[in-house]
């Protein structure tokens, strides 16, 4: 189940303390490479929710974004509502939408999930490809960013953007971790080990997992109504399942079922991406040998393998204090043992 | 409190059950004894709902619940453990008793709350916990402990939805003489108005344990008493001490 560890509470400070001093120092570049960060690294949280703790691994989160994205933009764009409004309005419907998907596909486990999952995140990307109201293969443009200039911030400027996107990370980071710990939360990992036995306890699996991939499609409409903030331009490609794809590609990177794990690995994937592209075009390659070998070590993503570790590590010395304590009060080697 | 009328389940050309009836009163610990493949799980599977009859009814407190599904059967108040371990693995012992328990009060389907620390959770927790002796381990995780305390955990969260009737599949399945004994004291601990149906392939469970026995031959009861008179039973030692000496 899930656990804040004094590591994980470490790695998320760290990981905030050090977007926000990046932010200060980086330029125009930087600051967009930032943004992109942060909306992966919402997706990956919403991906990783329902992978990693309820093994629901879904290939239509990169829909599940694009869906975000196009209502942010149909409700400024199109129906001039106020992006405020449209962003809540845009974050409920994706939930909605989730919580459907979740519900119909259930019922389906390991590989059948995943190609039902596809199937959802394909019937929704070609659909939005052939939709002329939505602007076809060109997309949508004209869609505004929140007007915060109330509280002294211009989410027009970058800077100010990327701060506020990282406010809405951590939002969606204690709202993940707040349902992990909650009742529910706890019964979606009970229903992910065994699924006979939850049942057999007087709980019906499909409704867990239903709702766990509703809150799951919340915090994914978050990312998308983020990604339509940042470009301000949004096209069928967000509804792409590559874009699934890569989303599971750094959940396991970072860490399944750690939650904190993929929010490193979305930091390490996008800095990849635009370190090793500024030398070669092949970077998908590079980063394809760093998930094999991850995969490889047998250890769960980055994070898994730092955690593993460290826990083995304090294992050791307080094993290694006991005996010393034990020494040191004159006990003998078979009282110890004993003890 | 459990009664079964007139059960019968095919599997195309194999009559797996037939015509079973039972009758359990609150606090009966029976137990159905049947030479392998007797249909013993096969019945059991058709109490807890896993498996639909083709005839017959189930009723638990008097209420038919026949047509309920496993989980609604469940919150009635009637639990199954497992003859093979199904437990949460990745989880500690605690955690497993705790899901089975937030279950039981709705704090499972809480979004706000956590049932970990709901209250009533972990009183439920701590008393099953002291009922099947698993206080001292209740941190560690399941892949830590040995399989007796498995086997205990089994019983244990099946215990923790507070149930009426408890249907249990070889509990003592896999575990040596001794640690078996102590298994039945346990078994013979549990709370008094806590109905227990029992399958068993050991006789020695039966006679310790059981205030009835049900005998289960080709998916037919052929025997129905006090253990006494099981033991006096010609006809019990034929079909299954007789297997037996003849394997």
């Amino acid at each position: 189940m899930f656990r804040h560890t004094p590591f994980r509470i470490a790695t998320l400070l760290a990981l905030l303390v050090g977007m926000v001093i990046a932010s200060f120092f980086a330029g125009y570049f930087g600051l967009e490479i930032m943004s992109e960060i942060i909306v992966l690294a919402i997706l990956v949280l919403a991906l990783d929710l329902v992978a990693g703790f309820g093994g629901m691994v879904s290939l239509c989160h990169g829909a599940l974004l694009g869906f975000g994205a196009y209502a942010f933009a149909v409700f400024t764009a199109l129906l001039g509502w106020d992006p405020s409004v449209a962003m809540i309005a845009a974050i409920a419907a994706t939930g909605a939408v989730g919580w459907i998907i979740g519900a119909l596909c259930s019922g389906s486990h390991g590989i059948y999930f995943i190609m039902v999952t596809l199937a959802f995140g394909q019937m929704a990307y070609s659909f939005v490809f052939g939709a002329a109201f939505l602007g076809g293969d060109d997309g949508m443009s004209g869609i505004t960013r929140p007007d915060l200039s109330a509280i002294g911030v211009d989410l027009n400027d970058s800077r100010s953007f990327v701060l506020y996107a990282l406010v809405c990370a951590v939002i969606a980071y204690l709202f993940a971790a707040q349902f992990l710990r909650s009742g529910l939360g706890r019964s979606l990992v009970g229903v992910q080990q065994s699924e006979q036995r939850v049942r057999a306890l007087g709980l019906v699996p499909w409704r867990t997992k239903a709702h766990a991939f509703g809150v799951s499609g919340l915090i994914a409409g978050l990312a998308g109504v983020l990604a339509a903030q940042h470009i301000m331009y949004i096209s069928p490609g967000l509804l792409s399942w590559t874009v699934s794809g890569e989303a599971l590609v750094v959940v396991i990177l970072g860490g399944l079922g750690t939650l904190v794990g993929p929010l490193v690995g979305a930091v390490a994937f996008v800095l990849i991406k635009h370190e090793v592209a500024a030398v070669t075009p092949y970077w998908h390659l590079v980063v394809g040998v760093i998930l094999i070998a991850v995969v490889m070590s047998r250890a769960n993503g980055i994070f898994g393998f730092v955690e593993v570790r460290l826990n083995r590590r304090r294992a050791a010395k307080v094993a290694a204090t006991d005996v010393k304590t034990d020494a040191k009060l004159g006990k003998t080697e078979g009282q110890v043992r004993d003890a | 409190m459990l009664e079964v009328k007139g059960l019968d389940k095919s599997f195309g050309a194999i009559h797996v059950t037939r015509d079973v009836s039972l009758s359990l009163n609150m606090g009966e610990r029976r137990v159905i004894l049947g030479p392998n493949g007797a249909g013993k799980t096969t019945l059991f599977n058709q109490l807890v709902g896993e498996i639909a009859p083709d005839k017959g009814t189930v009723t638990l407190g008097g209420e038919d619940i026949t047509p309920l599904g496993v989980a609604a059967r469940a919150s009635k108040g009637l639990s199954r453990s497992y003859q093979k371990n199904t437990l949460f693995d990745g989880l500690s012992l605690r955690e497993n008793l705790g899901l089975a328990a937030a279950i039981h009060t709705g704090a499972a389907r809480s979004v706000f709350r956590d049932s970990m620390t709901d209250k009533k959770v972990c009183e439920i927790v701590e008393e099953t916990a002291h009922l099947v002796h698993l206080l001292p381990h209740l941190d560690l995780m399941v892949s830590e402990v040995s399989y007796g305390i498995r086997r205990q955990l089994e019983v244990g969260i099946a215990l923790a939805t507070r149930p009426r009737v408890i249907l249990m599949d070889e509990p003592t399945s896999g575990i040596g003489p001794e640690m078996s004994h102590a298994f039945h004291t346990m078994l013979n601990d549990l709370p008094r108005d806590l109905t227990l149906l029992i399958i068993e392939h050991d006789m020695d469970l039966a006679f310790d344990v059981a205030d009835s026995i049900t005998v289960l031959n080709y998916g037919e009861v052929v025997f129905d008493g006090t253990p006494d008179e099981a033991q006096g039973s010609d006809l019990l030692k034929e079909i299954y001490l007789g297997s037996w000496e003849d394997a």
